[in-house]
């Protein structure tokens, strides 16, 4: 039994056995289905003797799609040519458990899991592997200002959202506003709660570590009326070489002062690299009726150092961005929003093959509530810039006649270029959704769309790759007494007190 | 001399209440008229036997107001003597006194002392508290004073909902410490006096079910405990109302200092059902040291869920940093299956965080991050295994065939698109790919480092990076 069938096990018997002794526990199973069906592709070949070239053009195969004639395989050329339709039906099911009053105050136990599948088989759509995630499964025991965890946790923010397998403890001087914690385990791949050796994340059967990292972390936050601070700490280290994975700091605030304004900032840095990578720093100001921010930010991606990629430089991208929307009738909401970036100088330039070095994006949409049943959207969208651009128009309505009933409708239709390849597509959409909350412990939702893609290309492959898509999902919310899920306002019925003043 | 003062107040004083509360009850129109009689009656016990007698009826016989009302003499009238019990909360007996040796008389409690005889009225309260000496207004009377003339409101079985719901307010309740802990709190004057478990001002107008609209704790209060139960207290309606110290800015934030040292005081008020309206997830220890609403025990103070003013509307572009740092802040409202609806990419699901569409159009959001993709998406499992399916793999070995056909040499000037967007690059083409030419060993040697590559660093941090190229021989720099 490997250490992750062993916790995946102890969460298992968790979810089953949590509810059965403790005193108090929540339970949320969250089922969903989707049928998706798209046209695949595959890759076929002629022999370079038949490759047709027409003046001006590149190659092409006789039937007309553009070919590939590269020197690694001589005398063939290669194309994607229209495949069969794929379907795929993936069905995932979440198990979420929150158990406590084992008999020891303070102490409970988490559980969350998820059993993700195909039914056609053929795991056609991303995502359903591995089949069994144990997202979280730990035990917590927690005085009002210390808790300690034990078992697999997810660690979430600024540094990503990454899992392990340990031990974290926590403190908070709350009349100090200040709270620390510190954490260490064996670290799970980033962004999924899987090891970093498991075949789910090669599917290009790339290199791969052949060892799980050791993780520990620390973060520390000081929070009083007029600020918050955050410090993070985050290091992997491989056991079997001690050699680094990833080391890495970061540091935020918001601070407030004045009433209706929040500035907020942060930055990372990799020591591995030792570079900054991404930062920003925004100022938001709040009206009841309107709102408007402004950011500036720098991005830089970030790879762990058992890849390659590191090395590679990848450069940052700055850019000033601005959002606001204004409530001119009560009800009616216009939202705008725009940012223009530009690359650092990467050193790489060549005449052979410019690439856009800047780009720019920007949105206008507005909403409008009529009569708190309906509502109606609509919105236009453009981006430029390296590697894609886009051009989106869509528009919605919604109507929900009570808290537990929403009916919606969207459609659009996007145009979306390419800088590199020949593949621009229009897609027009359309979907219909439907949510119902049947009780406080039960909700169905179902979701219907249908895009039709066309690429446009100056080759027989401006195929289309249309797709529908079908889903369905129950939320099933179970617990105990008056610990299950709260109405937020408890109904008059239930209190003696209700009524009027003597 | 006291004695002689208080016989006739008592005597008048609970025939007067008997008798107004019969009229009340009884006549159409004000009742009987008694000045219109009183000529014909020199004694009040004439007609009320039993103000007299223990042995006799208080009301008059039908047949003595008949023997004038006759139809000849004078009218006929359609009154009976009621039959049911008066409505009355007061411990008056018209025997106990008028065996007192200075009874007094009818007069002295029904009919104001410059009013002629035989206007009668309900006994006039005020000289009640005359004869037994209470200088005071009939609600502000001293606590002890109250059971003097009046039952509690349990033993007042005769009362209805109706009547206690028009209870006068005694003005100490009026005080602005009155519904607060304190000396002139409610709780302390609700202590009892020479050993008695409750304040008798109390118990007259309310009973424990009264308490028990606001109280959480009552079960577990003796004071409430002491008093009977009755559901018609709750006639008398009480509002909670959030005290001084709930009221401040930062309340919210740092409530949790005092629930943790004062979690007896908050379960005054409080039930776990209102603590876990916002504290939705795992509820803290202090939390679940309070009562849960159940029988014999209120509802307490109805908590409504508000967001904090920290979540501004684009909050949730930019709650990353803060949810970092305060996580147990967030888990007070929010469970995590709330976080993973977005961050755990579900292969199911519908759009969601991303809006309808967004699959056709995220190449433009991904090549320059509109957001950290990689904040939620593993790009190897989510990103290539779709890529790959989708045949955007670079699934032989590279040549100068260009997969990029816009850009007829992309493959000889690929570096600058490679190092602005390498994880959209990573996200079809693996490592093998760029170490066909990126490599000392085996490829053409062609140098991939750009600016602000420092090998020293990447060396001495992880030179398993460096052998993937350059194998054992690891150049210095």
């Amino acid at each position: 039994m490997t250490g992750s069938t062993r916790l995946l096990t102890v969460g298992l018997t968790m979810l089953v056995s949590g509810p059965l002794t403790a005193q108090g526990y929540r339970l949320r199973l969250d089922a969903r289905y989707q049928a998706v069906s798209f046209r695949g592709v595959e890759m076929d070949s002629v022999p370079a003797s038949q490759v047709v070239q027409r003046p001006g053009e590149g190659p092409t195969s006789p039937d007309g799609f553009a070919v590939d004639c590269g020197t690694s395989t001589p005398g063939y050329c290669f194309f994607f040519r229209p495949g069969a339709r794929l379907r795929g039906q993936p069905l995932t099911t979440t198990a979420d458990l929150t158990a406590w009053g084992f008999g020891v105050p303070g102490l409970s136990l988490r559980a969350s899991g998820r059993i993700a599948t195909d039914l056609d088989g053929q795991a056609v759509w991303p995502g359903t592997e591995p089949n069994v995630v144990l997202t979280e499964g730990y035990a917590e025991y927690a005085t009002g200002a210390a808790a300690g965890r034990l078992g697999r946790q997810l660690v979430s923010g600024r540094l990503g959202y990454q899992g392990f397998d340990g031990a974290r403890a926590s403190y908070r001087a709350a009349a100090a506003g200040f709270e620390v914690a510190g954490y260490g385990g064996f670290g799970l791949a980033r962004a999924i709660a899987i090891p970093v050796t498991s075949p789910a994340l090669n599917p290009l059967d790339d290199f791969q570590p052949r060892n799980g990292q050791l993780l520990v972390g620390a973060d520390v936050s000081w929070r009083q009326r007029w600020f918050d601070l955050r410090g993070e700490y985050r290091r992997e280290v491989d056991p079997k070489v001690d050699y680094f994975v990833s080391e890495r700091a970061a540091v935020s605030g918001d601070v407030y002062p004045l009433r209706k304004v929040r500035l907020a900032g942060g930055a990372e840095y990799d020591f591995a690299n030792g570079w900054w990578g991404s930062a920003e720093a925004s100022a938001t100001y709040t009206e009841r009726n309107w709102y408007g921010t402004v950011e500036a930010r720098r991005y830089r991606p970030f790879f762990d150092l058992w890849t390659i990629w590191g090395a590679f430089s990848p450069v940052p991208f700055r850019s000033i961005r601005a959002n606001a929307a204004v409530e001119p009738v009560k009800g009616v909401w216009i939202r705008g929003s725009g940012e223009r970036y530009w690359f650092d100088d990467d050193g790489a330039d060549t005449p052979l093959a410019t690439a856009e070095d800047r780009g720019w994006r920007a949105q206008l949409s507005a909403s409008a509530m009529v009569a708190t049943k309906w509502t109606f959207e609509a919105g236009l969208r453009s981006e430029f810039g390296p590697g894609a651009s886009a051009r989106t128009l869509d528009a919605g309505v919604t109507w929900r006649p009570s808290d537990a009933v929403l009916l919606a409708a969207r459609g659009g239709t996007l145009d979306r270029p390419l800088e590199f390849r020949y593949s621009d597509a229009k897609v027009n959409w359309v979907s219909v959704t439907g949510d119902v909350k049947l009780s406080d412990r039960f909700r169905l939702a179902s979701d219907f769309g249908w895009f039709g893609e066309t690429r446009r290309r100056p080759d027989a492959a401006a195929f289309d790759l249309n797709q529908i898509r079908v889903s369905t999902r129950l939320v099933v919310t179970l617990g105990s007494s008056a610990d299950r899920l709260p109405r937020a306002v408890k109904p008059a019925a239930q209190s003696p007190s209700a009524g009027g003043t003597r | 001399m006291i004695r002689s003062r208080l016989g006739p107040l008592w005597f008048a004083l609970g025939l007067g209440v008997s008798l107004a509360g019969q009229a009340v009850a009884q006549s159409p129109a004000g009742g009987f008229d008694h000045p219109k009689h009183a000529k014909l009656f020199p004694r009040c016990e004439t007609c009320h036997v039993g103000a007299a007698r223990a042995d006799a009826s208080i009301w008059p016989e039908v047949q003595s107001c008949e023997s004038c009302h006759d139809g000849t003499i004078a009218k006929r009238v359609g009154w009976a003597p009621r039959t049911q019990p008066v409505e009355s909360n007061l411990r008056f007996d018209h025997q106990v006194h008028r065996r007192k040796a200075d009874a007094p008389t009818c007069a002295s409690c029904h009919q104001p002392s410059t009013s002629g005889w035989m206007t009668t009225r309900r006994a006039i309260v005020g000289q009640c508290l005359s004869c037994h000496q209470l200088p005071s207004e009939h609600l502000a009377v001293a606590d002890t004073a109250c059971a003097t003339c009046h039952l509690t409101l349990a033993a007042a079985t005769t009362l209805t909902e109706a009547r206690i719901k028009h209870f006068g307010i005694p003005p100490n309740h009026q005080n602005a410490g009155f519904m607060v802990k304190g000396a002139k709190g409610h709780g302390t004057l609700a202590r009892g006096t020479g050993g008695a478990p409750v304040a008798a001002s109390c118990a007259t107008c309310h009973a424990r079910d009264f308490c028990l609209s606001c109280h959480v704790n009552a079960p577990e209060t003796p004071l409430i405990q002491a008093l009977g139960s009755d559901h018609r207290s709750t006639a008398i309606k009480a509002e909670l109302k959030a005290p001084v110290t709930h009221k401040g800015s930062d309340f919210g934030r740092r409530h949790g200092e005092k629930v943790g040292s004062k979690a007896e005081q908050c379960s005054t008020c409080h039930t776990r059902e209102s603590c876990v309206a916002c504290h939705a997830a795992t509820p803290a220890p202090a939390v679940r040291s309070l009562p849960a609403f159940g029988p014999g025990r209120a509802v307490g103070a109805v908590v409504a869920r508000k967001k904090p003013d920290t979540h501004t509307p684009d909050f949730g572009q930019q709650h990353a940093p803060l949810a970092t740092a305060a996580e147990r802040s967030c888990a007070t409202c929010h469970v995590r299956p709330m976080c993973l609806q977005c961050h755990r990419p579900d292969p199911a699901r519908a759009a969601g965080y991303h809006p309808a569409a967004f699959l056709s159009r995220h190449p433009s959001a991904a090549y320059a991050r509109e957001t950290s993709c990689a904040d939620c998406h593993n790009p190897q499992q989510f990103c290539a295994s779709c890529h790959a399916q989708a045949g955007m793999t670079a699934n032989r070995p590279l040549g100068t065939g260009n997969y990029h056909d816009a850009k007829r040499f992309f493959l000889f000037g690929h570096g600058q698109a490679a190092r602005q967007g390498l994880e959209s690059c990573v996200s079809c083409h693996a490592e093998r790919d760029c170490l066909t030419c990126h490599s000392s060993i085996g490829g053409r040697r062609f140098n991939p480092h750009g600016p602000g590559f420092d090998p020293n660093r990447l060396r001495r941090k992880n030179p398993q990076m460096c052998a993937a190229c350059h194998g054992f021989s690891i150049p210095s720099r």
